[in-house]
């Protein structure tokens, strides 16, 4: 029997709870304060942490009962335990260590970033390493090469300036469209041209590629978006969007088939909240076909924050035997991806 | 005989008690404002090494400093649900004044931001809910204060409570969830002549056709300092921010609060009103004026938390169909 293992995930602004045994996803029951923070504009740290104490309980209770087992019969606890917001980490790795303690059960703190990637394993048999990783979410743009998750991952090239999902929810606001930016511009996109506005393409010139060869840069590609709004007194919201998305996806496409061509590897993981873009599953999908490289994207549910993916690395830990956290581990903000398993 | 495990994470003290009946079985503490997280699950291991069965897991509510105060309450809820027993909040003040025996006295801890939480207890009992507030002004109450140091709320105290007392459920926080934490680079200085070109291109990226011209910004920073104040914001000498507030016959009129898109909900807004509150209060201003445009889903909750309310609406203020709330706030 492999073993059961319960997750949870407090980085941002998602209470979320997972069950996986082994591979096999049982549960995966997110709470979201999103609609707290919208007219914010961005996740004010103090409302998450609220809500996610708030959440807690129910969330584990309900993730039991959607996997259809007791607390006691957990084998092992997982956690976020960076990076993220330090104050809203800190709730969920208390609740781990509280439940880990109560139940006299070994705690694994995992990397949050590490953990969108472990994703891709649940449900899943085929051996998908070593592999070109691309991580995009709300707070990370990276290329990974991952030769083993757990312990030997090398970045390749990460962005210098904006993550792709802030440059989202950048122009979203400014367009004043709402937030997130991700789905809200997505949607929008689907109504207008990726060839009405050619927006640049940070950090794809021959002379930048010397030094920045894997690396974004999106700060750019916003000032670009908001001088041709102001520029542009009748523009179309969509056509805008369209454009935007386009130049985005293209480039972490573009970079990412080239770092598997480089590399020789033949897998390309994309992960985190970008992920569930339509338009780079679309593209990502055409591309990697064109250029003969196995793609593989988890559903969109489990590409934004979510327990299920800290538990599956949680449970990757374990099939790897690597040893437990030790009790009272630090939660760390800024953690890098190096540090995998605490 | 109950066995309780108590914990309370309220102050800068991580505190963790195992009673049975009358007996202290297992007390500790450790003294750290930023280490809750880690020495909290360490002290409960130490406890739990004594191997005696535990019927109720007892926590301090607070009130105290959140994220220390939620590591608190986040463990002992999971921790009781691990151990298939249940969990009973006290308020963490209750525990300190327990160990306290005056007839009329004040307990008070330390609430960060140059402020205290307090409670008052008479013949044994607390007589308020829990507040916050200057030293100053709890002092004005004229009885006996103890604070945070000379005592601390007490985890055996806090077990005996739990068994008596009906369950706060939820944490005392006493604040509002305002604490956006400024980023420690930001300096806040007056405005000046040589901030025009970079305050002039800001208004034009932020409010466009709207924004102020520099003639505009020259004319009304000229009134300063007898009749106007104006702040600037920055970050390693780049403007980021700034401020105007223009005073005359009683009332106060705030004529901008600009904070620089990449660097907003950082906190830097809400300090440049606070810091132009305190201007107009030493210009014994009676009252604060400002318009805020319908929609501007950001600003409102900044004027509203600090007690503007809206008086009226002036349509067309910013153009065609864009309608201005006005605010007011007393002094």
């Amino acid at each position: 029997m492999q073993p059961l293992v319960l997750g949870i995930e407090t980085s941002c602004d998602e209470t979320a709870v997972g069950i996986v045994q082994g591979r096999k996803l049982l549960a995966n029951v997110i709470s979201s304060s999103v609609e707290q923070h919208a007219r914010f504009g961005g996740v004010v740290p103090e409302v998450a942490s609220r809500a996610h104490l708030e959440a807690m309980q129910q969330v584990i209770a309900q993730a039991l009962k959607d996997a259809n087992v007791k607390i006691s019969d957990i084998d092992a606890l997982a956690v976020t335990a960076g990076p993220g917001l330090i104050g809203a980490l800190l709730v969920g790795v208390s609740s781990a260590s509280g439940l880990a303690l109560g139940l006299n059960k070994p705690l694994y703190g995992v990397n949050h970033l590490s953990a969108h990637i472990a994703v891709d394993a649940l449900d899943n048999d085929e051996k998908i390493q070593p592999s070109i990783a691309l991580l995009v979410s709300g707070g990370h743009s990276s290329i990974l090469q991952v030769n083993n998750l757990a312990s030997d991952v090398i970045v390749k090239g990460a962005t210098i300036d904006d993550a792709a999902g802030e440059a989202f929810d950048k122009i979203a606001r400014i367009m004043g469209l709402g937030f997130p930016g991700g789905p809200v511009v997505d949607r929008e996109a689907k109504l207008g041209s990726k060839d009405a506005i050619a927006f640049p393409r940070g950090l794809t010139h021959s002379n930048d590629l010397a030094a920045h060869q894997y690396d974004f840069s999106f700060s750019g590609l916003k000032t670009a978006v908001a001088r041709y709004l102001q520029q542009t007194p009748n523009y179309k919201k969509a056509d805008v969007a369209a454009s935007f998305q386009e130049a985005v996806v293209d480039v972490l496409l573009q970079k990412s088939i080239a770092a598997c061509k480089e590399s020789g590897i033949d897998n390309l993981v994309i992960a985190g909240g970008v992920a569930a873009n339509s338009r780079l599953r679309e593209l990502a999908q055409e591309r990697c076909g064109a250029a003969k490289i196995r793609l593989r994207i988890p559903p969109a549910g489990l590409c934004t924050d979510n327990g299920a993916m800290v538990a599956a690395l949680g449970s990757l830990a374990i099939s790897e035997g690597i040893e437990p956290s030790q009790t009272g581990i630090s939660a760390d903000s800024a953690a890098g991806i190096s540090q995998v398993i605490w | 005989m109950s066995t309780v495990l108590a914990i309370d994470t309220s102050t800068s003290r991580t505190s963790v008690a195992l009673i049975a009946g009358d007996k202290v079985l297992f007390n500790e503490f450790h003294e750290d404002p930023l280490a809750h997280g880690e020495v909290l699950p360490v002290l409960v291991a130490k406890a739990m090494k004594l191997n005696v069965g535990i019927d109720l897991v007892a926590v301090g509510m607070g009130p105290g400093p959140f994220t220390g105060l939620r590591v608190g309450i986040a463990f002992a809820q999971s921790f009781a649900l691990g151990m298939n027993v249940k969990w009973h909040g006290v308020c963490s003040l209750d525990a300190m004044a327990a160990l306290i025996s005056e007839k009329d006295f004040i307990v008070s801890t330390d609430a960060r931001r140059k402020e205290r939480f307090w409670a008052r207890y008479q013949d044994g009992k607390r007589v308020n809910e829990p507040q916050v507030g200057k030293a100053s002004e709890i002092e004005k109450i004229g009885v006996k204060i103890f604070n945070e140091g000379d005592y601390f709320p007490d985890p055996v105290e806090l077990a005996k409570i739990a068994l008596t007392e009906l369950s706060v459920d939820q944490p005392i926080y006493v604040r509002k969830p305002d604490a956006y934490p400024l980023p420690a680079n930001v300096k806040f200085r007056e405005f000046t002549q040589l901030d025009l070109v970079s305050a002039v291109a800001m208004e034009k990226e932020i409010y466009g056709k709207a924004g102020w011209s520099a003639a505009q910004f020259k004319e009304e920073f000229a009134k300063a300092p007898k009749n106007a104040h104006y702040i600037a914001a920055e970050i390693d000498g780049k403007l980021i921010g700034y401020a105007g507030i223009f005073y005359v016959a009683d009332v106060a009129d705030i004529h901008t609060i600009t904070v620089a898109l990449e660097h907003r909900r950082k906190g830097i807004g809400r300090e440049l009103l606070k810091r132009l509150i305190d201007w107009a209060r030493t210009r014994k201003a009676q009252a604060i004026m400002l318009e805020v445009r319908v929609g501007n889903e950001e600003a409102l909750p900044l004027y509203t938390q600090n007690g503007f309310t809206e008086i009226s609406r002036r349509a067309n203020y910013y153009g065609p169909g864009l309608t201005a709330i006005i605010m007011r706030k007393e002094l």
